[in-house]
Order: C-alpha cells, then sequence, then structure tokens
C-alpha cells in the first residue's frame, strides 16, 4: 500500500540542505564552545540571578540625577566626543585632500594616504587607549586622542570619497579663470564638499559618544568610569540610574545629529556660503 | 546661429539695465555682509565650545609633547615581541573569534522575528510599536553598558560578553531588516497573498527571499565589528585576547603585550577582507541563490 503524495508538498532538496547546513553551523559552534573550555549552558542555568540583580537595582537612584558631580562627568564624556570628533575632522579633511584622486599633488601620495588611512581604520581603539594611557597618563585627554585617531582613519576615507563626487565642469571653469590650486580648492571643491562633511561630522559625533564610554571604563573619565565605578561598588541602585542617563543621552543626541544632518543634506546652502 | 551671439555682444547696456544690475551688485553685498556676520557668529560659538571642552578635558599640549618624547622609548619597550608567549595567546584568541562568530549567528537568528514583529506591513501596531521601543532601547545602550550588567549577573566570563554583543546586534540588524521588509512593495505580498497563502506562507514566499541577501551581508559587516567590540569588552572582563592586553600592559609586560597586538591586527585585517569578499559576492548575488 502506498500513499499518493504529491511531489511538490515534500520538503525539496535545498530545503533539505539548507537545514542540515543550519544544524552543522550549530553543532561546530556547540564544539567549538566546549573544545574552549566555555559553557554557554549557564545563560540558561544562571538566568535565575536575573531577578536577584532586578530585586537589587530597584528601584534607581534618582537622587542621584541632583547631584553636580554627575552632570560635570556627562559634560566630560560629551567634550570627550566633541574635541575628539573636532580634531579627528579637522585631520581627517587634511589627509583626504591628498587622499582624492581630483586634489591630490601626485598619484604617488594618493596610494599612500589611503593605505595609510585603512591601515588606521582597522586598528582596534584597545590597542589605541592602551598605548596612549601609557604615554599622556590617565584622564580624559588620552581618551581624546583615541577617538580623534579613530575619526581620521574613517572619515578621511568618507571624505576623499565626496571629494572626488565634486563636479569635474566646475572645477574645471574655476581653473580656466587662471586660478591657482588651492584657489581651485577652495572656491570650487570645498562648497561642493562641504554639506557632506558637516553631515558626516555630526555623525562622527554620534559615533565617537559611544565610543567614549568605554574609553571612559579605561581610565579615560567621564560617564562610562562613574558607571564602572559603581558596580565596582555593587551599587546597583546608581548602575541602573547611570545606565538611564546613558541611553536617555545617547538617544537625544543621536535624534539632535539625525535632525541636523537631515536638515543639511535637504538644504546644502547652510553651510556652502 | 554666430551672427545672433555676436549681435548680442555688441548690443550696448541700456541705463534701466545698468540701474538694475547696480542694484542686484548691492543686494548680494549685503547678503554676504549679513553672512558674513552669521559665519562669525557661529566660528565664536565653536572655539567656545572648543576652548570650554578642552578645558573639561585637562587637554594639556605640554603633556602630549612630554607624551611623545616618553612615547620613542615606550615603543622600543615593545620590541621585541615575547615570542615564547605565543603558544599562550592562541587559546585567547579563539575564544575572541568564537565569541564574536557566536554572537553574530544568535543576532542574526533572533533579528530575524524581531525584524518580522518590528514592520508595519506585516506586524499590528501596537506589536510594531513595542518592537521598535525594544530596538531603539538595544541601540541606544552602548554594548559596553549591557556587558556590565550582565557581569553582575553571570559574573566574568565569555558568557556576558557573548550576550551583550548578541544583544547589540539585534538592535542594528532588526532595524536594517525592518526597514527592508517596510520597503517591500505592498503589490508583491498581495500577489503572494491573493493566491490563498496564510500569513507564515506570505513571510515565507515574499519576504524571506527579499531580506535573504541583506540580512547575511549585514552579518557578515556585524561579524567583523563583533571582533573588534569583542577585544575591546575582553579587556573589560569577557576574557580572549583583549583581556590577555590588558593584564600584560597593566603588568608592564610589554613584549608579551605586542605579541597580542599583533596577533589582534593580523585577526582583524584577516575577518576584514573575508568578509569584504563574501559581502560583495552576497551582494552581487552570486551566493544564496
Amino acid at each position: 500500500m502506498s500513499i499518493d503524495v504529491p511531489v511538490n508538498a515534500l520538503p525539496s532538496r535545498k530545503f533539505k540542505l539548507m537545514i542540515v547546513y543550519i544544524v552543522a553551523i550549530f553543532i561546530v559552534m556547540y564544539l567549538l564552545f566546549f573544545f574552549l573550555d566555555l559553557s554557554p549552558d549557564s545563560v540558561f542555568i544562571d538566568f535565575r540571578f536575573v531577578a536577584d540583580l532586578a530585586q537589587q537595582m530597584f528601584p534607581p537612584n534618582i537622587a542621584l540625577f541632583w547631584r553636580s558631580s554627575l552632570f560635570v562627568s556627562l559634560i566630560e564624556t560629551l567634550s570627550m566626543a566633541f574635541l575628539g570628533t573636532v580634531c579627528g575632522g579637522g585631520i581627517a579633511l587634511l589627509l583626504a585632500f591628498f587622499a582624492a584622486t581630483n586634489t591630490t599633488p601626485h598619484p604617488l601620495v594618493r596610494l599612500a594616504v589611503r593605505t595609510l588611512l585603512a591601515m588606521e581604520r582597522s586598528i582596534p581603539q584597545l590597542i589605541v587607549i592602551l598605548v596612549l594611557l601609557i604615554a599622556v597618563g590617565i584622564g580624559p585627554f588620552a581618551g581624546v586622542l583615541t577617538l580623534a585617531i579613530g575619526s581620521v582613519g574613517m572619515y578621511g576615507k568618507f571624505f576623499a570619497d565626496s571629494i572626488e563626487q565634486a563636479d569635474k565642469a566646475i572645477i574645471e571653469s574655476v581653473d580656466s579663470v587662471g586660478s591657482t590650486r588651492l584657489q581651485t580648492i577652495r572656491f570650487a571643491v570645498l562648497p561642493q564638499a562641504m554639506p557632506s562633511f558637516v553631515a558626516n561630522l555630526f555623525y562622527a559625533f554620534d559615533h565617537n559618544l559611544r565610543a567614549a564610554i568605554p574609553l571612559g571604563i579605561f581610565g579615560g573619565g567621564g560617564i562610562g568610569f562613574e558607571l564602572e565605578f559603581a558596580r565596582g561598588l555593587l551599587h546597583y541602585k546608581d548602575v541602573l540610574a547611570y545606565t538611564i542617563l546613558i541611553v536617555v543621552m545617547i538617544t537625544v543626541m543621536e535624534r539632535i545629529s539625525d535632525w541636523a544632518r537631515r536638515s543639511i543634506i535637504t538644504q546644502p546652502q547652510l553651510v556652502t556660503r | 546661429m554666430e551672427a545672433t551671439s555676436k549681435e548680442f555682444i555688441q548690443q550696448e547696456p541700456s541705463v534701466l539695465d545698468k540701474k538694475f544690475l547696480d542694484w542686484k551688485f548691492l543686494e548680494w553685498k549685503r547678503s554676504i555682509a549679513g553672512q558674513r556676520w552669521k559665519q562669525a557668529a557661529i566660528a565664536t560659538l565653536l572655539a567656545l565650545l572648543i576652548a570650554f571642552s578642552a578645558w573639561r578635558c585637562n587637554v594639556d599640549l605640554r603633556s602630549f609633547v612630554l607624551g611623545i618624547d616618553k612615547g620613542i622609548p615606550l615603543v622600543g619597550m615593545f620590541f621585541p615581541p615575547d615570542l615564547s608567549s605565543l603558544t599562550s595567546m592562541l587559546q585567547p584568541l579563539a575564544v575572541t573569534v568564537v565569541m564574536a562568530m557566536a554572537a553574530t549567528i544568535l543576532g542574526m537568528c533572533l533579528s530575524l522575528p524581531c525584524a518580522l514583529a518590528a514592520s508595519s506591513n506585516l506586524a499590528p501596531p501596537f506589536l510594531r510599536l513595542a518592537m521598535r521601543a525594544f530596538i531603539a532601547l538595544e541601540r541606544g545602550l552602548p554594548e559596553i553598558v549591557q556587558l556590565l550588567l550582565l557581569i553582575a549577573i553571570f559574573g566574568l566570563g565569555v558568557v556576558p560578553g557573548l550576550v551583550a554583543l548578541s544583544f547589540s546586534s539585534i538592535g542594528m540588524l532588526a532595524k536594517l531588516l525592518a526597514d527592508g521588509i517596510e520597503e517591500i512593495e505592498p503589490q508583491m505580498l498581495e500577489s503572494v497573498a491573493g493566491t490563498g497563502a496564510t500569513r507564515s506562507q506570505v513571510i515565507r514566499y515574499a519576504v524571506i527571499p527579499q531580506i535573504l541577501p541583506s540580512l547575511f551581508a549585514n552579518g557578515l559587516f556585524r561579524f567583523e565589528f563583533n571582533i573588534r567590540a569583542g577585544v575591546m569588552l575582553g579587556a573589560v572582563g569577557a576574557g580572549g585576547i583583549g583581556y590577555v592586553m590588558r593584564t600584560s600592559m597593566n603588568a608592564m609586560d610589554y613584549q608579551k603585550a605586542c605579541v597580542a597586538v599583533i596577533l589582534t591586527l593580523i585577526l582583524v585585517f584577516t575577518i576584514e577582507r573575508v568578509s569584504d569578499f563574501f559581502r560583495t559576492r552576497i551582494l552581487s548575488g552570486g551566493l544564496l541563490r
């Protein structure tokens, strides 16, 4: 006796293959965990501690918000991100003119700067901050330098790309009235690339604000340091208050920079003249 | 054509034209003057902000110059790298890679249902709102803060790092995927639904095939990010190569730290190349079809 099943109701070969792949990936991952002596099971075993922690955290220590030292550290984090963005953006802007095909003095310079930027982009921030903490000492200044170095690689490339997208006809027309190279950059390239620069800088600030928090933990100061300190003392009510503050700060700054970026992109004349 | 242009050049400007041009020129000058004021105001504001934040951050150019002087012998202390510690570094390196990989896979698997629940054309409004709020919270919470909270639960080790990284992967991937799902043309969904498909069948045959390449491409990007973030989280207490790097720096064992730095750089470079290779292939449609 045979059951008549239409062929297309059965799982297809491709589907079966996909299932096999997925199961294989999970088995390999589990074996890797096992091999490396890690215990992923503890995610589920230790989950009961969540309730304990929640009990210790609630209610958050709201009284902290009225302490002035909190706002000092908040402003420290914000100014770390701001200064890192300004320094990094300034250096990136200078390097971008050497890295763009239409403004570079020589193709070899372009290649060298591009390689430098690509290498810099992939250095993890942890390495930079650990070296700088030894070189310039503990404090927000090390954090500022780290953020600046981190921004150069990323935004140098963005800036160079937006310079390369500048309209050739405008550059040629400015060239044809006998302007020097610097004048061409000032009057033909810069006005075209400026909106994209400024929009990217707002994005960089957003990014740097997030990055400033871990840097604070390593000794860069600011709100990250306060958070780590409170956790070290097991003051979980304070930890929750700091966490709320960080979430609010990041979300608000993200909204503001989103709004600024959008208004610059839709009205480029805000920054070109 | 030529004649007309010559005629045009030879024409004398009338008195009215001259007056009009003068007026235009004056107007232009005035607008420039107004903009100068605005520019000056913005520049002053920026300078004040920079000065204020420099004061707050104790920016000290003297210590920077001294730091350069100190930095050169410091770089010398990193060399030669202590190659005998290389074998003991391989295990933490593998831990970092496995942590990032598992976090990416977990994040990719979990971000799919989150994205489906957060898209306006598939989910009911209240579910969408709740899911969007959850995703916004995930994105507002830096992974380092999540890690600190999770360390309080799980203790030091890879597990809090894994959970923190997968949570923040969900935040990023689910947002990108949900935005992608909302951009799917409604005709596409209607035509599948019109054949009598249930909602889950619509998702299976109209939604999933469209967002799968984006899921994998962004997942690879996230994997690259998770490696870097994993090194950072490791230094705070999630183990792996970042932890080794920080402890050996703190113990002033710079030659050992140098090995960790070199291994991390090699790892990041390699992962970048590999993920770039696969991402271009996925986005050009070679893979996954």
